[in-house]
């Protein structure tokens, strides 16, 4: 509900402000819950991942539970901001987030791994356009309604937001319209139909629908591909970094393609594996977020 | 001729299925127009419905989206709200904002986002009634989105209506096939029903055509047994009508045989005169040559007289029998018969002290072979009635023309004219019908003049002098044709 007022207000200082607020109340107010769900891993994923697909999640909480030993619960919210926000407050043990969120809250999150996509923890963030556009450039996109993914996206949202400052490109202006569509396939959709005329979505994503639904994503193609950057990791709160079933959440994670199971999910998810975190990976991250810091 | 008259000529038994096709063409035609309004508007309630329940959910979906003009909720809200196990299935929505601009529809491309709406394209709605254009096989609704009372937006909806259309067009053809069945059908049942009903008159008609034919038969028993009783009666007093003809040509011809006898009696009188006359003379013959046979030229004069007297009772007696058999004078007619006529009259022409005017003209020969028996016995009742016809001590007349084309043979009396009925029995034939027996004579005449191919005429005045011509063809009787 916190989020849903967040989003509507669209106020991001007041957005980041009551994560801030929401970080604190994890070391107190939630460390009594945390102790009773302390046999149970409590896992957050957000629309980076492919969260329409139910086999996957049943696959993923399978392996997990096998693995771990625990039981495993996968929560899945709409925005990244829900799900960071449950992260930061201690509602959730570990959650799949966006590079950006992670770089944003780096003193109060810890890297559990990296997803390997093609062998590399690196993805990029793709511009499109509809497939019969003969734009070559940003500048053409100009007059343009925009859909990014989400306000807390690296690919679908920062590393466009950073390209117009890059370019002195007035962000309010150079677009006729901006909207969040939350969900890097929903970019694309909203893309391929005609409702936005560009879009900036994950890479990743983009390459995996190409194989899913191939129909879709014809209908668009990337005007721009970024430089590479870090692949969304999985984080937790430094609280618990250390904690058995975080420790035995990462080695489930760095060992997923050792086992069948594993790699069952792994192909799902089309990437090669996960690694130990390395938070220079997300240097490019930080980067661009540091660029824009004092904008947003 | 106007088209109803024409009509009315038409055979009944093809008029009155032609009518029943023609009704139930146009009672199909009320039918079916009715049902098809009702579908019409069935479908058009059905249509709103299912309509203003998909609008329903729509705005309901929307109206917050609408307020923060957030067009890709309202885009993903059609995505997901497009029903799709529906006959009918919305083709396009598009929603607008306060403004009037396209904040969000299902096909960004036509109607781009963010853009006034088309004109034409609004103008097709009529507001909260589903509007169906045949042509684009479209149904047209729109709705407004209301929030606290202020309208915030419109949501314009697009739905194919080719099933409904298609589902009219399927009971129309259904309809007609239907009813053209039906009509088909009325129409054999009615042709064959009238035909049925019909049927006793065209036998009554058959036999009534037969019967104007001359030849007149009663109504078969089959023919009673196959119809109703109506019918029956009719056929019964038909039949009684032919009997009753049938008896009176009976009676004619008896009627007729009975004068022949009559006349012959008449002649048989005659004749009997006839022969007495020469009979005195033979017997005073053959006292005078009992008392002077020794005497030469007495008994050669006697002898002579005698003589004379039987040649002349020969030639009476043998005229008779080829008059009333005529089997016996099947031979070609010859001079010899027109003086057996005239010694056949004597008698009565004696009797009546009237006097014959006979002309012959051109020559007889065996060569056209004209049948003696029945031209004799047509000659001679003609003799018979001119000289009954003709007061006593009157003329009556005989003429026989041969000629290039036919045998002209012309009786005349002095009588006071032929009455109306007897002229027509010679001149309409023998199907004419006789009254009470008269002129059965001519009635005679004129079944012989049927039989030879005769033509007969008649000519003078009504009261006065009749002349009566009987016209044999040539060319019957001709070798070349008879061969």
């Amino acid at each position: 509900m916190c989020a849903a007022s967040l989003r509507g207000v669209n106020n991001k200082v007041t957005r980041r402000s009551f994560l801030g607020w929401a970080t604190g109340c994890a070391t107190t107010l939630a460390a009594p819950a945390l102790r009773a769900q302390s046999d149970r891993i409590r896992f957050g994923l957000t629309p980076v991942f492919l969260t329409n697909d139910l086999e996957l999640l049943h696959a993923l909480q399978a392996f997990l539970e096998r693995v771990t030993g625990y039981d495993v619960e996968l929560i899945t919210r709409r925005t990244y901001q829900e799900i960071t926000a449950l992260l930061l407050s201690g509602r959730l043990d570990a959650a799949w987030i966006c590079g950006y969120p992670y770089v944003h809250y780096r003193d109060k999150l810890e890297l559990v791994a990296v997803p390997d996509w093609n062998g590399q923890p690196y993805y990029r963030s793709y511009l499109i356009v509809s497939q019969d556009r003969k734009a070559e450039d940003l500048p053409e996109l100009e007059g343009d309604i925009h859909a990014f993914s989400d306000p807390d996206s690296n690919s679908g949202f920062l590393v466009t937001r950073t390209l117009l400052f890059e370019r002195q490109l007035d962000p309010d202006s150079f677009f006729r319209k901006t909207l969040f569509t939350y969900g890097h396939r929903n970019v694309i959709r909203a893309v391929a139909s005609g409702l936005a005329q560009s879009g900036s979505v994950d890479g990743y994503v983009w390459e995996v629908l190409r194989e899913i639904e191939p129909e879709l994503v014809a209908r668009t193609r990337p005007l721009r591909k970024s430089e590479w950057l870090g692949f969304p990791p999985i984080a937790t709160s430094k609280s618990l970094a250390y904690s058995p079933r975080i420790l035995e959440l990462r080695n489930a994670l760095v060992s997923m393609s050792k086992s069948p199971d594993g790699q069952s999910v792994l192909s799902m998810l089309r990437l090669s594996g996960f690694e130990a975190p390395d938070p220079l990976v997300f240097s490019g991250i930080a980067a661009k977020y540091n660029m824009l810091r004092g904008v947003l | 001729m106007s088209l109803l008259t024409r009509f009315r000529r038409v055979p009944l038994t093809i008029r009155v299925p032609v009518m029943v096709v023609m009704l139930m063409v146009a009672i199909s035609a009320v039918i079916s127009e009715r049902v098809l309004d009702r579908l019409s508007k069935t479908q058009e309630v059905y249509l709103q419905g299912l309509a203003s329940a998909y609008l329903d959910g729509i705005v309901a979906s929307i109206t917050p989206s609408v307020l923060r003009e957030d067009s890709w909720e309202i885009f993903d809200s059609i995505e997901r709200m497009k029903p799709s196990a529906e006959n009918i299935l919305p083709i396009e929505t598009v929603v607008t904002g306060k403004a009037g601009l396209v904040l969000a529809s299902s096909n960004p491309m036509t109607r781009e986002t963010l853009r006034p709406l088309d004109g034409k394209f609004a103008a097709k709605f009529d507001g909260p009634n589903v509007v169906i254009d045949p042509q684009t096989r479209s149904g047209y609704i729109r709705r407004s989105i209301a929030y606290q009372n202020t309208v915030v937006g419109t949501v314009y909806a697009i739905f194919d209506v080719t099933s409904l259309l298609e589902e009219r067009q399927q009971i129309l053809v259904t309809l007609l096939a239907t009813n053209s069945l039906i009509t088909a059908l009325l129409g054999c049942v009615g042709f064959v029903a009238v035909r049925r009903m019909i049927r006793p008159m065209q036998v009554l008609e058959t036999h009534m055509i037969q019967a104007a034919a001359g030849s007149a038969t009663v109504i078969g028993e089959s023919e009673f047994l196959a119809t109703n009783t109506e019918a029956a009666s009719l056929y019964r007093a038909y039949n009684e009508l032919v009997n009753s003809e049938t008896e009176r040509q009976a009676l004619a011809s008896q009627l007729a045989e009975e004068e022949k006898l009559a006349s012959l009696g008449r002649l048989a009188s005659g004749m009997a005169h006839e022969i007495n006359n020469p009979l005195g003379g033979l017997i005073n013959a053959v006292d005078t040559l009992r008392l002077h046979g020794e005497r030469s030229n007495v008994r050669q004069t006697s002898i002579d007289l005698i003589q004379r007297g039987l040649h002349g009772i020969r030639d009476v007696v043998e005229a008779a029998l080829a008059t009333y058999r005529p089997e016996r004078l099947a031979r070609p007619l010859e001079e010899s018969d027109i003086a057996d006529l005239r010694l056949l009259v004597r008698p009565e022409l004696r009797r009546r002290r009237q006097l014959l005017d006979f002309h012959m003209e051109g020559a007889l020969s065996p060569e056209p072979a004209w049948p003696a028996g029945p031209i004799r016995q047509a000659i001679l009742n003609l003799l018979l009635n001119a000289a009954a016809a003709t007061p006593d001590c009157g003329r009556i007349g005989l003429r026989v023309e041969v000629n290039p084309n036919a045998l002209a043979i012309t009786v005349s009396d002095q009588g006071s004219g032929l009455p109306e009925a007897e002229a027509t029995v010679l001149t309409a034939g023998t199907k004419m019908t006789l009254r009470e027996g008269k002129g059965l004579g001519l009635w005679i005449v004129r079944e012989i003049a049927d039989e030879l191919g005769a033509g007969v005429t008649v000519s003078g005045s009504a009261n006065a002098n009749t002349a009566i011509c009987l016209s044999i063809p040539r060319t019957k009787y001709e070798v070349s044709d008879a061969a």
